[in-house]
């Protein structure tokens, strides 16, 4: 692979849709402003300009084209574009952490595919390091395996033992990805139906009702003017639940089309995490970036049993659209996660036995949820003053959740993992290991001081840059139970690679 | 767990954080006599600057006075082979072990009126978080991060 290769001649026309996208408002207005185009009253020399513009976008999207190659030479990937300023970019093969696949509408008619590399360097918001529009699918996998073999030739061995034998056993056979996970499509639709705007529409609906509850029975006793302006606020609601229950509709197929045939594989040490009908996503981890586990159950989802598994690795740009991409297990029956966790990432254990904060801990976390909507309530109560007093319900509202956050708070330490459960709004389990663990908080009031109450919280890195779990309001002996058990290893002995 | 870390900060942060103090005081007590002028000028209530002397009482009463000695008697820290201990915090106390392991580099930083008391604040970083001793004494900031970074490398670990 020493040639420099060019992208495919399709990378022009996406070149040309993206930019025209980006620009599209500024168009449109042009466009807009020279309105009379269709009244046969043309103004000529706007709308050369706009043609114009539009012949320069699609010029540069070609010659961008044009410029924009790509090679493996001495152990790097070079990449060489720019359409005024020459660029050069060099990225040494080892510090390429991933590849990742997607393609979109342009792209699956040709069999191509959107490369994305990621290297430990990239993270947060940025850009992935580099990005091949469109490649064949074949030279997108040749690449894939020359960047491995170089790796593998630098590296002289591979560092991951666990998977030795499974990678033995792998290199037989052709496809080498061992499948380990995939959603069934009643999973797909569970989770498209209990997504976070179902509780808008759920509120929404209610609103509605209670305006046609409140309009059928004393309808005929209104003057007409009153009936008149009644109509009035139900048309609006009428169209304002319409409106609802249509993005819900839309967001219900986009969950779907997104989600649909889920799975999950492992390739050798990398976790590889494909999805998506119209457009197709393959998300690559390697195992050792796997900072920890996240579960994370919400109040709709929570009581059909249902809970979502998210990773937290370390690097790579993936923070790029949300988390979404690193859902693990998107949408999963509570009591499956162990046993498929135990296929997918066997060093974590799902445990249920959880040491809980004390009784004397309730007042606090009740507090802890409440203070803030009971305090707001005493303004809204004042100043709205009959229907303001049902701010105090919302308050209540919040205790509850405080109450639930109590029962919910615990903390096991099994081994070399920690696993903290505790609630905000909604209920996140986090497993983390030891030699993942950045720093580790206790902290404590003078008020918890005198009760022996105090709260621990654990740091892990993430793409984004961190995330932290913690418990709350738990003995004292515990948090320093878990502080001790974070420094003994230090003595000496070195973590070992999982 | 019990026992407290055993390193204190210099005793000249406390000079310090009374002078931090003392400017804080400064800023209110102008912004006052700004009111004080306002008062004078469009008839004002009066009382408004009363309320801006009583704030800058009260901060020479907390941030002059106890805040400093406060902060300075629960700021305790150990950098030993393994692991870097801190204590810290007013109201809530906060315990942080960050093992050696993990850090990924050293700072030392240094304002115009720590120079001029030979202090200077150490900030050790992680690949998730940032941790920071303040109003060390020059010489024991510099010998600390040559000792963490030499530690650190040791330690060498994946992320």
């Amino acid at each position: 692979m020493f040639e420099p290769k060019r992208l495919h001649p399709i990378s022009a026309i996406i070149n040309f849709v993206k930019t025209l996208k980006d620009a599209a408002l500024p168009l449109i207005i042009v466009l807009v402003l020279n309105g009379n185009i269709f009244s046969g009253e043309v103004e000529w020399i706007p709308l050369l300009i706009w043609i114009g513009v539009l012949l320069l976008v699609l010029g540069s999207g070609i010659i961008r084209w044009l410029r924009f190659t790509y090679r493996m030479e001495e152990g790097e990937l070079r990449i060489e574009y720019g359409l005024i300023f020459r660029k050069k970019r060099y990225i040494p093969i080892d510090r390429i952490q991933s590849l990742d696949f997607s393609e979109g509408i342009f792209h699956r008619p040709l069999n191509l595919v959107k490369v994305s590399v990621e290297t430990a360097g990239s993270t947060g918001n940025e850009k992935a390091e580099a990005e091949l529009t469109a490649i064949r699918r074949e030279e997108a996998d040749s690449l894939e395996e020359a960047i491995f073999q170089e790796k593998k030739r630098r590296n002289g061995r591979q560092d991951d033992e666990t998977w030795d034998t499974e990678e033995v056993q792998a290199e037989m056979e052709e496809p080498k990805r061992e499948k380990v996970y995939a959603m069934s499509m009643k999973e797909i639709v569970m989770m498209a139906i209990t997504s976070g705007g179902a509780g808008v529409v759920i509120s929404g609906v209610a609103v509605f009702f209670s305006q046609f509850m409140d309009l059928l029975p004393v309808g005929t006793i209104y003057n007409e003017i009153l009936d008149w302006i009644q109509i009035g606020v139900l048309v609006i609601a009428f169209t304002a639940l319409v409106i609802l229950l249509v993005a819900y509709g839309i967001s219900i197929v986009m969950t779907i089309l997104r989600y649909a045939n889920f799975s999950v594989f492992i390739d050798e040490d990398d976790l590889i995490i494909t999805r998506g009908w119209l457009e197709k996503k393959q998300m690559t981890i390697p195992l050792n970036r796997i900072q920890g586990i996240r579960m994370e159950e919400n109040l709709i989802r929570q009581p059909l049993g249902y809970a979502s598994v998210t990773l937290i690795s370390a690097g790579g740009s993936v923070l790029k659209n949300d988390e979404h991409q690193l859902r693990l297990l998107p949408m999963i029956k509570k009591a499956e996660v162990g046993e498929i966790l135990k296929k997918v990432l066997p060093d974590y254990d799902v445990v249920d036995d959880f040491h809980q904060p004390p009784k004397r801990s309730l007042f606090r976390y009740i507090l802890r949820h409440s203070w803030f909507g009971f305090l707001a309530s005493i303004p809204i109560s004042i100043f709205f003053f009959p229907y303001g007093l049902l701010s105090i319900v919302a308050g209540c509202f919040l205790a509850v959740l405080g109450w639930l956050a109590f029962h919910d708070a615990g903390w096991n330490i099994l081994g070399d993992q920690l696993t903290l459960r505790s609630r905000g709004i909604i209920k996140q389990t986090y497993l983390m290991k030891k030699y993942r663990i950045q720093a580790s908080y206790e902290k404590q009031t003078y008020f918890q001081k005198r009760a022996h109450l105090s709260s621990i919280e654990v740091m892990l890195t993430s793409g984004g840059g961190r995330s932290l779990a913690s418990c709350y309001y738990l003995e004292k002996k515990d948090t320093e139970e878990m502080m001790e058990w974070y420094r003994i290893k230090r003595a000496g002995e070195k973590p070992s690679e999982e | 767990m019990e026992q407290q870390p055993t390193q204190r900060i210099s005793q000249r942060a406390l000079t310090l954080w009374r002078i931090y103090g003392w400017i804080q005081v400064g800023i209110i007590l102008l912004l006052t006599i700004g009111l004080t002028v306002t008062v004078f000028l469009w008839d004002w209530p009066w009382w408004i600057v009363l309320i801006g002397l009583g704030i800058a009482l009260l901060e020479v009463l907390s941030f002059v006075w106890l805040v400093p000695s406060l902060r300075w008697k629960r700021w305790r820290y150990d950098v030993t082979e393994t692991e870097i201990d801190l204590q810290y915090g007013l109201f809530i106390v906060t315990r942080t072990l960050v093992p050696m392991v993990r850090v990924q580099h050293v700072d030392t930083e240094q304002g115009p009126l720590l120079r001029k008391f030979r202090l200077s604040t150490i900030s050790i970083s992680t690949a998730a978080t940032v941790h920071k001793i303040p109003a060390l004494d020059e010489q024991e900031a510099e010998r600390l991060r040559q000792s963490i970074s030499s530690l650190a490398r040791v330690a060498e670990d994946d992320v």
